[in-house]
């Protein structure tokens, strides 16, 4: 890389009120590599990308951008983005309803004679889809594409704009393996035509199988910045926390009680294909002290599974739940709660989280009623709960009444935590726990989960994470188009046999 | 700067509102503060007060309510109605808070039970109610009632029990200072500070003193406005200290998260809808007293107008999940002390009619400007 660099960020200084979110980071990108920056959360990742794309105007951050030996100062996205940046967010920012040529073109038609030029926009987009490989019509409706397919459109939305610089952030946080792939197959065919893509992720896997280099930054400050050969996972850890993390999976010993769950022949409907089931004869049992993992690709219906068995599915849900012995029929997730069930969602602040409300509000949300008297909280005894609950999981707040959309990724899902568990639940349901959780949080989370064991609760536990599955479930379910296609013992399983079930091996093998 | 920008965005009606009175006082020659123009204010600002308590719990739930004016005027025309037959006056009230009840569930029930956006379904009641009160009345002007149901919106607390029970109040909110300090203490929380404890107290004290000097100087407490303020705290004391309050900012801050929190969204949905038709009756009936007798064509025409306008002025957004019944009180003040004011100064309805739209947009540009810093 003896080339000049095509961006340098050089001494950025950011200030939001009471943080210094970036302190004199210094951040350089090279012709045609592939970036990775990674970070904990609240390390300055996004913060340093909202710069450079734009979204924070030049003046309300210190420091110089430059873009091929030339300072820029970028007023607002748009001059970003004809400058050759591009920004691809977790979230993508399509339009369902529209075609993929549409969405490409959104905002910046081709017009004839004041009319639109449908001709154009399908052939620029044809080519476009070419340049990518990808075998999408530029007539197809969106909503129809899986996420995968939408992700590549986003992509070739930002080519479109003669992007030298692509940001991704986060891009594979809703893909299948197989569209992870396909995306990296995408990145690197744009590498060799001389774009930079910036790539940020939480996946260390991902970061070295697609990474030339890697910039690791903490605190708002660049700590380092290698080619990725010359790191390995412990090093990247390292520099991201500043210590080296010993175990990141933290031993436990818990003696598995009696059973305090069982499942016979449960099945929950597809909610939009009459008829079809998208959870099916799903039996097991679940005991006191035990994590009962249940790991599968997307769509093999874990998250249905947990919506069904707590209530929350919209569709029908049949079968036998027996809890400690007592055949029960849950209707909605109140009653569910009541019989001492509780669900932390996969999407925290779609699905779990009053973002604008406050720390103690959140937590308190489930457990109203135990708090109350005569229909009147006792807020008192509300606070003293909460401050509990706040000082044992070490949520960073400022205070009890901060709005939540203010905390990271990791502090909030230990708020959603501490309300599934100030229901005090016999059985905890938990979806994906550590998305988007930095790591040093994961750790924690680790924790509560192991200190949750030991005080005698029964934990089933979806991951994607197939080393945390293993590591922390004593049992593995394994899940495909629905089915459990196995039930392995985590102490005696790898990797390979659970992707083997998760494709649906176990299932050839008996046909 | 940063701090004082929270201060605006917390008290910029409150402010707001001080400096209208101040101006009104200045250019009406002290009218505007006579006690007698401010007892009329406050009577006046009732009715649609009344209203705003129940319009904020929908607003919290990010839903709205269209059909508030006209179901006061259905359920007035019931009174009015039950008063011509001869009712008694339990018995009239009693009639049209059911009336109110009945026309509320109607509401609750689309809404909560076909997730139907309560836009189309009280646009639909909006109607449906002005034309019952229209039929009901076979169009015309009912009444008069009798004396005995008049002097619900007419009558006042004599000056001097007014006084009494203002300090009763009084010492009530200044027991509740201590005895929360002296909880927070058993509980070993950190206390407040001492001189914001003061601080609240002073101005607590003079706004006590003030509301004392306006009653007591001229008629009382006239009756609607005890009944407005007895609703509005029973309103901020739901909001603030039960499960069902943290509910509503719950459900209008994320539906999906609230009801996979255990909270059953349709019965509160409902519970709030009946709860504004059962205010609207109430609404209803008062100023049907204080008319003596009901028109059906005209009876709280617009009322759901200035009531939305008074919670958004208030700083509730529209988008549900934040805002108080404590700031929605004080937008229904702004309204009614800016249409009170140009009355007095003999201001034309058309253009009191401009007026009140060009501070509705001011409120929304203020509320959306300080959202954007935030």
């Amino acid at each position: 890389m003896n080339a000049p660099p095509v961006l340098e960020m050089k001494d950025i200084i950011k200030d939001f009120p009471g943080v210094r979110a970036l302190n004199n980071i210094t951040f350089t990108a090279y012709k045609g590599e592939i970036l990775g920056l990674v970070g904990e959360n609240g390390a300055g990742k996004s913060t340093l990308m909202k710069i450079l794309s734009g979204v924070y105007p030049f003046g309300t951050y210190e420091g110089k951008i430059i873009l091929d030996n030339k300072e820029v100062r970028f007023k607002n996205t748009k001059q970003a983005k004809s400058a050759g940046i591009a920004i691809i967010h977790q979230e993508l920012n399509l339009i369902p309803q529209l075609s993929v040529a549409e969405n490409i073109f959104l905002g910046d038609e081709p017009l004839q004679w004041g009319i639109l030029d449908r001709f154009k926009m399908y052939n620029v987009t044809r080519t476009l889809l070419n340049r990518l490989n990808l075998d999408i019509l530029p007539s197809e409706t969106l909503k129809n594409l899986g996420v995968g397919k939408q992700q590549m459109v986003e992509i070739a939305k930002a080519l479109r704009t003669k992007a030298r610089i692509l940001i991704l952030d986060e891009p594979t946080s809703a893909l299948t393996t197989r569209e992870i792939e396909v995306l990296f197959r995408t990145l690197r065919s744009l590498k060799e035509q001389g774009v930079t893509c910036i790539y940020i992720s939480h996946h260390l896997e991902e970061i070295f199988n697609i990474t030339d280099r890697v910039t690791v930054i903490r605190d708002g400050a660049t700590v380092g910045s290698a080619p990725t050969r010359e790191l390995d996972e412990e090093k990247i850890v390292a520099m991201m926390v500043g210590r080296e993390i010993k175990e990141m999976y933290p031993a436990r010993s818990t003696i598995k009680g009696d059973v305090v769950l069982e499942v016979k022949d449960f099945w929950v409907a597809h909610p939009f294909r009459p008829g079809e089931k998208i959870v099916k004869d799903i039996n097991f049992s679940l005991h006191r002290g035990e994590v009962l993992g249940v790991s599968g690709l997307m769509g093999a219906g874990r998250s249905e599974l947990l919506a069904g068995l707590f209530g929350a599915f919209p569709s029908d849900c049949g079968g036998d739940v027996y809890l400690e012995g007592r055949k029960v029929v849950v209707k909605n997730p109140g009653q569910a709660i009541s019989l001492g069930l509780a669900l932390a969602t996969e999407d925290r602040k779609l699905l779990g989280l009053i973002l604008q409300r406050g720390v103690s509000e959140n937590i308190s949300l489930s457990s109203l009623k135990e708090l109350a008297r005569f229909y009147v909280i006792d807020k008192l005894k509300e606070r003293r709960i909460n401050e509990n609950f706040v000082n044992k999981f070490k949520i960073k707040t400022a205070t009890l009444d901060t709005p939540v959309m203010h905390l990271s990724g990791g502090n909030q899902q230990k708020i959603v935590l501490s309300r599934c568990l100030a229901t005090q639940p016999k059985v905890l349901l938990l979806d994906e726990p550590t998305r988007g959780v930095d790591v040093g949080a994961k750790v924690e989370i680790y924790r509560i989960i192991n200190k949750l064991l030991e005080e005698g609760l029964a934990i089933i536990m979806v991951s994607s994470s197939l080393p945390e599955v293993i590591s922390m479930s004593d049992r593995i379910m394994v899940m495909c188009e629905g089915r459990a296609t196995a039930i392995l013992s985590a102490k005696e399983t790898n990797q390979e046999e659970i992707m083997f079930y998760a494709t649906g091996g176990g299932k050839n093998e008996g046909e | 700067m940063k701090e004082s920008n929270e201060a605006l965005k917390e008290y910029g009606i409150l402010i707001a509102l001080i400096v209208i009175t101040i101006f009104l006082s200045i250019i009406t020659g002290g009218d505007f503060c006579s006690p007698r123009n401010l007892t009329n204010l406050a009577r006046q600002v009732t009715f649609i007060g009344i209203l705003a308590v129940g319009v904020t719990m929908v607003i919290l739930l990010g839903e709205i309510d269209l059909s508030v004016g006209s179901l006061v005027a259905v359920t007035g025309v019931v009174a009015a109605l039950a008063q011509v037959a001869g009712w008694g006056v339990v018995l009239t009230v009693f009639v049209a808070l059911l009336v109110g009840a009945v026309l509320g569930i109607w509401n609750g029930y689309w809404i909560s039970k076909y997730k139907i956006h309560s836009f189309i379904i009280t646009l639909g009641m909006m109607v449906i109610a002005r034309g019952l009160a229209l039929i009901l009345a076979k169009g015309a002007s009912v009444g008069p009632t009798t004396e005995a149901f008049r002097k619900l919106g007419g009558a006042s607390i004599p000056p001097l029990l007014s006084a009494l029970l203002i300090f009763a109040c009084f010492l009530l909110w200044l027991g509740g200072i201590f005895y929360g300090r002296k909880k927070q203490k058993e509980y070993g929380f950190a206390l407040p500070g001492r001189f914001q404890e003061i601080e609240k107290i002073i101005i607590g004290t003079l706004v006590f003193l003030f509301i004392g000097w306006i009653f007591y100087s001229y008629e009382g407490i006239p009756l609607p406005v005890v009944i407005f303020a007895l609703i509005t705290l029973a309103g901020i004391f739901v909001l603030d200290n039960t499960p069902f309050g943290r509910h509503l900012y719950a459900i209008g801050g994320n539906i999906e998260a609230s009801r996979l929190a255990g909270i059953n969204v349709d019965r509160v949905k409902f519970i709030v809808f009946v709860i504004t038709a059962l205010l609207s009756a109430v609404s209803g009936i008062l100023l049907t007293s204080r008319l003596d007798g009901a028109t059906p064509a005209t009876l709280g025409l617009m009322y759901e107008l200035d009531t939305i306008a008074s919670v958004v002025i208030g700083g509730t957004s529209l988008s549900g999940g934040s805002g108080h019944i404590s700031k929605t009180i004080i937008g229904t003040f702004l309204i009614g002390t800016l249409s009170n004011g140009m009355s007095l100064k003999g201001i034309p309805t058309i253009w009191q009619y401009v007026v009140k739209g060009l501070i509705i947009t001011f409120a929304a540009w203020f509320d959306a400007r300080t959202k954007k810093q935030h």
